[in-house]
């Protein structure tokens, strides 16, 4: 193919109750934005270890955006709880190497055309120059957790 | 690194179907489905592939039925449309072939796919290839779920006595369910109390109430507990529990629906507001009802004077423009149209002429909205009867200021005679005034109900759910949903009964079995779920095998967010159709560089 300027490969978690038909909304409305952008629709971002992002890292996703609903969120706290989750996973990144351009939170409602758009279109000029993720620092920092989360589970035995 | 370990492998050896949906090109005009049918047949685990030119149709779901009867798939994908449209209909496809629905995945490639970067070549195929390909991981983790089926107690909560409340009770009661009607005022009745005679029929307001109160007091299944409000409220479908304050006593009951009937509140206008204030400046609502308690004569009295000229005003606190009123406390305007003000206004203008022949009536409008059956009439009559009507434009609402010599004086800009500026005098204005919600916060909070853009609470889908709302269980009668006419808010009210006569029909409600699942083997009994799940009882610590302690789901109590699974150390815990596994094995998918479609030639 005649076109082979780099795109990052991007995850975007969006919840069923409010990004997902955000996303939805966008390709109704015929508007297009570049296609190495995967859109995983889940119940609530707030069941991801943070194991799950540094596996998505290492198998070569370049940045994940979790699009939520915001203050719509329809679980109790939840919000806040994936926001200290979210606090975890970058510390572990920023002391891992991994850049944390690489994850953002955001809101997305289901009729929020424009923000879609412009979250995707600002995430992909951040990640452009970063190139393609180190997959082996991921992998790393990714078996650490596993470990870690082992040590956790034998302290209680 | 470890590869996902697939749970499925040796016992139930996945045979996978993937069914490409062309949407009559919706799809096919810009995805290569051939190539893309031809490519993920070389994912392991996937025993056919085909390509349909609507899956949605008979035929199409035909192809599913037949592959999974004949034994040549234990698994479904679906590549097409949102799953929001079809992922029921595939589903029920698979359930007909004789599968557990539950193992069924669905790919968006049309609004998220050809929609969305369908002008973008090979690459558009590529990344839709890959979408495909992750739900192939994830299809093949998929485990068979059963729905959680959980007793339902068969009682019926309707909050408000207006005339939608007690219409509610009575139709749902009829139906053989028992009903608890939670009125807050001393009375049954609601604003209706307060109006004269009605459009469209010219019925005593107070006598319409009469007679479904009197329905209402003599039907036994039918609780009334006036001067009482709903002081806690929680649960779901089936499973509501209500705490109510009677004044005398606190009462707890199981519920299994509620009917939100709460009405509206008539818009108040802010001091100065078309000289809202002004001792000759009143509202709708307190006209009509002081109209109705007043005796007939030539002129009209007002506050012991005269009143030989009344204006009548639409739109106060309905359809405002921007910049041209004070906002509510939101900041927001008023944008929507209120609905029965304009008929109302003009039925008052009817009985005015009548009952007072020597007071002259002048209506400022925007437009007429006399929308309804038999509505316009009162239009025609108001005019016959020598009504003066002058026209604003939504941006140059008119100027009202109190005059030296008593009385108002209002300034328009006349539509009707292009844009003439008038000054009309008048002796009294009555303003109006539009419809707003009820303060009821605390039940939209509690019951986490929707609310739209006026404030008002939100049906599912204004026409296929109308009284529906998206927490399951809970309905809209009347003025609650929006503006509404007696009329509307009844035929409402019997709606929302029926509903809720429908979802309790059986002492069982079926739920999405989305909710957390323990391996009892793999907990280590930490407590970090326990810890970490913000519903209380949704899971526990209970005695497990061997005294050890494991934790435990109560589905019923588990709202499926998963919180809970991202601090387990072992993945001990996990959503069933949502499971981590299934999750990995969709990124596994997605991120599998093995798979390429193959360029376009030329
Ligand atoms: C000036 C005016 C004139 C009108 N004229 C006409 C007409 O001529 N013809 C016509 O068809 N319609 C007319 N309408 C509309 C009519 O008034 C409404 O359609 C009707 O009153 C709606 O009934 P409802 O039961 O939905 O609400 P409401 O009458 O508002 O009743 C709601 C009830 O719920 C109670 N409640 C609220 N919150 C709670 C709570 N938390 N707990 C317990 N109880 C609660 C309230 O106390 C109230 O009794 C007019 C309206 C106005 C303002
Ligand atoms: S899924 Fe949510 S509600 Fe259910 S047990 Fe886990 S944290 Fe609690
Ligand atoms: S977090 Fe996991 S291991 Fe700990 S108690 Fe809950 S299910 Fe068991």
């Amino acid at each position: 193919m005649a076109d082979a300027v780099y795109q990052p490969r991007l995850l975007m978690l969006a919840t069923l109750s409010c990004a997902y038909p955000g996303a939805d909304a966008v390709g109704k409305a015929r508007l297009e934005y570049y296609p190495n952008v995967h859109i995983l629709g889940v119940p609530a971002p707030v069941m991801f270890p943070k194991e799950f992002y540094l596996r998505t890292y290492a198998k070569g996703f370049d940045g994940i955006i979790i699009a939520a609903c915001g203050s719509d969120c329809p679980y109790k706290n939840a919000y806040d709880q994936l926001a200290a989750r979210i606090d975890d996973l970058v510390q572990d990144m920023k002391q891992g190497g991994l850049e944390i351009a690489r994850i953002r939170t955001t809101a997305i409602c289901t009729v929020c055309i424009k923000p879609f758009l412009k979250e995707v279109e600002e995430m992909k000029e951040k990640l452009a120059p970063l190139g393609p993720v180190n997959r082996e620092i991921a992998a790393t920092l990714w078996r650490a957790e596993r470990e870690a989360m082992k040590t956790r589970a034998a302290q209680v035995a | 690194m470890e590869p996902t370990p697939n749970p499925l492998e040796s016992p139930d050896q996945p045979k996978i179907g993937v069914y490409i949906c062309r949407c009559g090109g919706n799809i096919s005009d810009y995805l290569d489905t051939e190539k893309l049918a031809d490519t993920v047949r070389g994912i392991p685990g996937v025993t056919l592939s085909k390509v349909d030119t609507f899956m949605c149709s008979d035929p199409g779901q035909d192809r599913i039925v037949q592959d999974v009867q004949a034994g040549l798939v234990n698994r479904v994908v679906v590549a097409s449309c949102s799953p929001f449209l079809h992922e029921v209909t595939f589903k029920a496809a698979v359930r007909r072939g004789g599968l557990n629905p539950y193992l069924y995945t669905h790919v968006n490639i049309r609004e998220q796919g050809s929609w969305a970067h369908g002008h973008q070549g090979d690459a558009a195929t590529q990344h839709a290839l890959h979408m495909i390909a992750g739900g192939v991981g994830k299809v093949r983790h998929l485990q068979p779920l059963d729905k959680i089926r959980l007793p339902s107690h068969r009682r019926v909560l309707v909050i408000g006595g207006g005339v939608a409340g007690m219409k509610a009770a009575l139709d749902t009661a009829r139906r053989g369910l028992p009903v608890l009607l939670v009125e807050k005022a001393p009375q049954l009745g609601g604003r209706s109390l307060d109006l004269g005679r009605v459009y469209p029929s010219e019925q005593e307001a107070r006598e319409l109430v009469k007679r479904l109160e009197k329905d209402v007091r003599a039907e036994e299944k039918i609780t009334v507990l006036t001067g009482s409000e709903v002081t806690a409220i929680g649960g779901f479908i089936g499973n509501f529990e209500a705490t109510i304050s009677t004044g005398s006593e606190q009462r707890t009951d199981a519920i299994g629906a509620v009917i939100m009937a709460t009405g509206f509140t008539p818009y108040q206008p802010p001091e100065g507001e078309y000289a809202f204030g002004h001792s000759q400046v009143v509202t709708l609502p307190e006209f009509v009802k002081a109209l109705r308690d007043m005796p007939s004569g030539k002129t009209l009295t007002w506050n012991g004077k005269p009143v030989r000229s009344v204006g009548l005003m639409h739109c106060v606190g309905s359809r405002q423009c921007e910049g041209c009123f004070q906002p509510q406390p939101d900041g927001q305007l008023n944008d929507y149209c209120s609905r029965v003000c304009c008929t109302s206004l003009l039925r008052n203008a009817v009985e005015l002429r009548s009952r007072f022949p020597e007071t002259q009536i002048y209506d400022f409008h925007q437009d007429i909205r006399t929308y309804g059956r038999g509505q316009e009439d009162y239009y025609t009559c108001a005019s016959d009867q020598g009504v003066t009507f002058f026209r604003w434009k939504g941006e140059e609402p008119p100027v009202v200021t109190a005059r030296d010599k008593g009385g108002l004086a209002i300034t328009v800009k006349d539509q009707l005679t292009f844009g003439e500026e008038i000054e009309v005098p008048v002796d009294l204005l009555v303003l109006g005034v539009g419809m707003m919600p009820g303060p009821i916060a605390d039940l939209v909070d509690q019951l986490k109900l929707p609310v739209g853009a006026d404030r008002f609470l939100q049906e599912v889908h204004p026409k296929l759910r109308p009284v529906e709302v998206a927490v399951a269980g809970v309905l809209l009668a009347g003025t609650a949903q929006g503006p509404m006419s007696i009329e509307e808010s009844l035929e409402g009210a019997s709606a929302a009964a029926a509903k809720a006569s429908i979802l309790l029909a059986h002492d069982y409600t079926d739920l999405e079995p989305f909710v957390a699942l323990v391996t009892p083997d793999l907990c280590v009994g930490c407590n970090a779920c326990v810890e970490e799940c913000q519903y209380a009882g949704a899971v526990t610590m209970e005695a497990g095998p061997e005294g050890k302690s494991v934790a435990t789901v109560n589905p019923g109590l588990c709202k499926g967010c998963g919180a809970c699974v991202a601090v387990c150390p072992t993945r001990a815990i996990d959503v069933q159709g949502w499971t981590l596994d299934q999750f990995d094995a969709m990124i596994d998918g997605m991120t599998d560089e093995a798979l390429r479609v193959p360029a376009t030639q030329g």
